[in-house]
């Protein structure tokens, strides 16, 4: 079934916020945010942007009506700044006027006096000076100081993983409109409604039941509009109950990337034993998360970090430690995999550097330790239907993984400045919030009396393919044709206090939702079908193709009599339908639990070519097995894996995030920050997904498939180092993501840069380098 | 600093989008984007970064592909302009039906740059290789599809362009 959209999306009729005509009126806002990355506010100056023709107000933290506050885990963030500012871009100021441009103008006129303070933007510093949000989080399998002593071989190392900005192509955006009696509606382009609901509840001290929120569709969320749409929704709104206009806020990308968070840069330490037949013992890993200025959902996604610590593996001693440190950057926030993509580049990096030191290949160690059945993840769950050894072998088998490393190590010993590398990435991620309570949906089901249906969920369509989803499981539910179904908007009046579309789990909750909905109405028309055809046991009734069977036979009534019928005799043709993943938990306290549903696997095999004169470097095959459970629409669930994909390769190899130690941003638009292009995608890329697999919590068997793909993308990373090592195999390589070209040359030829210097030697001079700026 | 914003004059001019006139008032500065938008109301085209590198914006002018963000409004006066609009009929124009059955869209917002991009390149090249097509959209961006159905979806199109249906 193709995308429910593809016809007003190809025709550009699909609309978004801001392509809605205007409510006669409207005012368009402009943020002016801080200059400066931590200081006291001092004074601020609007008297030349009060000037500018067209400015009808300027607001400031003065004019909220309701609670300064924006923080939704833990209350540290205002929406607008009061005494303090703590990152470049910090919103101080809204200003409404006649038309963007003008109030863009006048933002620009708007100055502050501040008086700098220290500013941190290393999560390490940050540590030490207790900058910490939150509790630490140590999780524990085992007992590793034990056993180290039982390993052959005992490597240690650290990672730098740079964070990544969303770029989602819809900038942030809301539209706030004045409606009767105090009431808001609120149009934005949010993952998270009822978070909207209740920020713009809280700012203007209103109940939640005056503030309605709608959603349409968003062009493109990835995690960025899951928290981080809530402020700009608040701001519109702030402007729109205190001027009585409609208001509407559309940042301009510029703004979007410096004022908004991204994927959290991790700081981590490894250290990781093994036997020296490859199997690991024990394995610990330090992370010190880069949160940005305010915790945003930062201690959610710490969690979800060590979650994934050990990959697809089993580990049998594990200790994994999490920090979240605040720094002067802007709060980072959730992005597809939420924490869980840096707990797996550490365990991969550590896996490569015991490879190294024991002189064998990466993949002899990760075949050896994959994951089976009731193994014991360090969170207490154990794994069922564990097909990583499955997912490995089926990629192994069809796409002859081992005819290719043999003709690489061919190419390598054949030329000389092109180098190819190879590197396996098999993934197992959990599916379900981790925070138990959110792993609830609700669904609001009508069917009209012309027969067609209208769903409504609490889940939001961001181009993942959602509402087509939603209208298949409708359709399939009361045996009717997709085309009588229609999705509606995501709004908080029709269902109320959804959980976020976040965590792969907006089909899985919301379908659920849906199907608890649909049979409720089918089993009222089966009672009611029954009586009126004298028969018993509506339990024997279905309904294929629009018609009514009895025992699979024709009963003479199509899908439209039903329900007409069951109208003029007052059956309720409505229902509302809820969903509560069962058997998840978790238990902070012992840090132990059972917090995923299930889990989802796949493997993912590399073939890099890397010009290592140049640094320059292609990614020749992308080979995937992935496992889907039983896929319910395979176009848009291939074209959900193609897109984690290439979000993560170029997590892994371009996109680069550049602040400079006073914390502003330098590479702030798409000109500095470099996405994958149409070019960088591998020219062969097979994804195959594996057969034969069920999964009872997903509806109709299907599994969640947002995030997973984006995790293949860390293989990438590993192919490169692998090509790069048959290059110099003498040279230590660094885990610093992304791998740019430029790194590959410097890492190449550091020798030539800066006189050879070792792996020890390199982190001497890194500890050595605050010293030196302090003399 | 001298503000100018919209007390500048406008200049009354009648612009060719999508075979009808259209009269409105344009200031010297004003780029396409922002008529076709904001004062035509054609809200296919949209705006993903204001600064000619997501290729969002795409439209016709006399055939070829611009970027409407940096393109000046007054220099399009007399000549052809086609939004995503303009391929409007009954039936999808057969990209937009490639792109559907492709997958080549998910989130849409980029959708109607690669149409129009692709349009005037499938225009001029009956017989295209993927590695044309690829350089042809290698200046739109999307984020959500990783291109490989956008490629699909064109290379489609080529082919059933060609192939007379
Ligand atoms: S809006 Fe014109 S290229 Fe991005
Ligand atoms: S479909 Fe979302 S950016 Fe292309």
């Amino acid at each position: 079934m193709k995308h429910i959209d593809a016809a007003t999306h190809t025709r550009g009729e699909s609309q978004y916020i801001d392509d809605v005509p205007q409510p006669e009126g409207m005012l368009h806002a402009a943020v002016f945010g801080s200059p400066i990355a931590h200081g006291r506010l001092l004074t601020i100056d609007l008297d030349k942007a009060r000037e500018v023709p067209g400015v009808r107000t300027i607001l400031t933290a003065d004019d909220i009506p309701g609670e300064n506050q924006v923080g939704a885990l833990i209350a540290d963030e205002m929406l607008l700044a009061e005494s303090t500012v703590h990152f470049v871009g910090e919103p101080i100021a809204l200003v409404l006027a006649e038309t963007p441009a003008t109030a863009h103008k006048a933002a620009q006129m708007i100055s502050v006096e501040t008086e700098a303070l220290p500013v941190i933007t290393d999560p390490r510093v940050a540590f030490e000076k207790g900058e910490i949000i939150g509790a630490t989080r140590t999780f524990v399998l085992g007992d590793v100081d034990q056993a180290w002593k039982d390993c052959d071989v005992v490597v240690e190392g650290s990672c730098e993983i740079a964070g990544q900005e969303h770029l989602y192509l819809e900038t942030q955006r809301a539209r706030a409109v004045p409606r009767e009696d105090g009431c808001l509606q609120i149009y934005a382009s949010t993952q998270s409604p009822y978070a909207v609901q209740k920020g713009v509840a809280r700012i203007l001290g209103l109940p939640h039941h005056k503030v309605e929120v709608d959603v349409k569709r968003l062009g493109g969320g990835f995690g960025g509009k899951e928290d981080q749409a809530t402020h700009w929704a608040c701001l519109a709104a702030l402007g729109a109950q205190i001027t009585g206009k409609a208001i509407e806020l559309v940042l301009p990308r510029h703004q979007d990337m410096v004022m908004t968070g991204k994927r959290h840069p991790y700081s981590s330490d490894y250290k990781i034993g093994l036997k020296q037949d490859g199997k690991i013992v024990a394995y610990e890993a330090r992370h010190y998360q880069n949160a940005g200025a305010a915790a945003d959902l930062s201690p959610a996604i710490l969690e979800r970090t060590l979650f994934h610590s050990t990959n697809a593996y089993f580990i049998p001693n594990v200790r994994a430690f999490a920090a979240s440190c605040r720094t002067n950057l802007p709060p980072n926030t959730a992005f597809r995999g939420f924490g869980g993509p840096q707990g797996m580049f550490v365990i991969e990096s550590a896996i490569t550097k015991a490879a190294e030191t024991l002189e064998v290949t990466r993949e002899e160690i990760q075949l050896k330790n994959l994951l089976q059945d009731h193994d014991i993840f360090p969170y207490g769950q154990q794994v069922h239907d564990a097909n990583i050894r499955r997912t490995w072998q089926e990629a192994e088998k069809s796409f002859k993984l081992k005819n290719l490393q043999k003709r690489i190590r061919e190419f390598n010993d054949n030329h000389f400045e092109k180098k190819k590398g190879f590197a396996i990435m098999p993934i197992c991620f959990g599916i379900s919030f981790t925070a138990t309570f959110l792993n609830q949906a609700g669904a609001l089901v009508h069917v009209y009396t012309d027969g067609s249906v209208s769903v409504s969920t609490g889940g939001v369509e961001m181009g993942q393919g959602l509402i087509t989803n939603l209208a298949k499981i409708a359709a399939t539910a009361f045996g009717i044709d997709e085309a009588r179904v229609k999705v509606e908007t995501t709004n908080t009046t029709r269902v109320a206090n959804m959980s976020p579309s976040a965590a792969s789990a907006t089909t899985d909750l919301n379908g659920n939702a849906t199907l608890a909905a649909a049979s409720e109405i089918l089993q009222r028309l089966k009672s009611f079908a029954v009586k009126e055809l004298n028969l018993s046991h509506p339990e024997r009734l279905t309904i294929e193709k629009e018609t009514l069977l009895f025992e699979g036979k024709e009963t003479g009534w199509t899908w439209q009599k039903l329900v007409q019928s069951a109208y003029f005799n007052r059956v309720d043709l409505s229902a509302h339908g809820f969903y509560a993943t069962p058997g998840v938990w978790f238990n902070k306290d012992k840090e132990k639990g059972h917090p995923f549903a299930y889990h989802v696997f796949g493997t993912a095999a590399f073939e890099v070519t890397v010009d290592c004169l140049r640094g320059t470097y292609e990614i020749d095959k992308t080979k995937i097995v992935h496992d889907l459970g039983r896929p319910m629409n395979e176009l848009i669930d291939r074209g959900q894996i193609e897109g984690g994909l290439a979000q993560g390769l170029g997590w892994m190899t371009l996109e680069e995030l550049k602040f400079d130690d006073q914390g502003r941003y330098l590479s702030n638009s798409l000109a500095s920050y470099k996405v994958p292009d149409v070019f960088f995608m591998p020219d062969d890329l097979e994804i195959k997904l594996l057969e034969n697999v069920n999964n009872t919590w997903g509806p109709y068997g299907t599994k969640a498939v947002g995030e997973p793909p984006l995790m293949y993308g860390i293989g990438v990373f590993f192919a490169l180092q692998d090509a790069m090592r048959a290059f110099r195999p003498e040279m230590p390589l660094t885990f610093d993501t992304p791998m740019t070209p430029e790194k590959v040359l410097m890492q190449l030829h550091r020798d030539e840069i800066e006189g050879f210097k070792t792996d020890s030697d390199v982190m001497a001079d890194h500890q050595e380098q605050p010293v030196k700026e302090t003399e | 600093m001298s503000y100018t914003g919209d007390a500048m004059t406008r200049k009354l001019v009648t612009f060719k989008i999508n075979g009808s006139s259209y009269e409105t008032a344009v200031r010297e500065y004003d780029v396409l984007l922002d008529v076709v938008r904001e004062n035509l109301n054609l809200t296919g085209t949209k705006r993903g970064c204001d600064f000619g590198t997501c290729g969002c914006c795409t439209v016709l002018v006399d055939g070829r592909a611009r970027l409407s963000c940096l393109t000046l409004a007054l220099e399009c006066v007399g000549k052809e302009i086609t939004t995503i609009e303009g391929l409007k009929t009954d039936v999808l124009h057969p990209l937009q039906q490639t792109f559907a059955d492709a997958g080549g869209s998910q989130c849409g917002f980029c959708t109607q740059g690669f149409i129009m991009t692709a349009k005037a390149f499938l225009d001029e090249h009956a017989n295209p290789s993927r590695e044309e097509i690829e350089e042809a959209i290698s200046g739109n961006m999307c984020r959500c599809t990783g291109y490989i159905k956008i490629v699909d979806a064109i290379e489609m199109a080529a082919n059933d362009k060609r192939n007379g249906c």
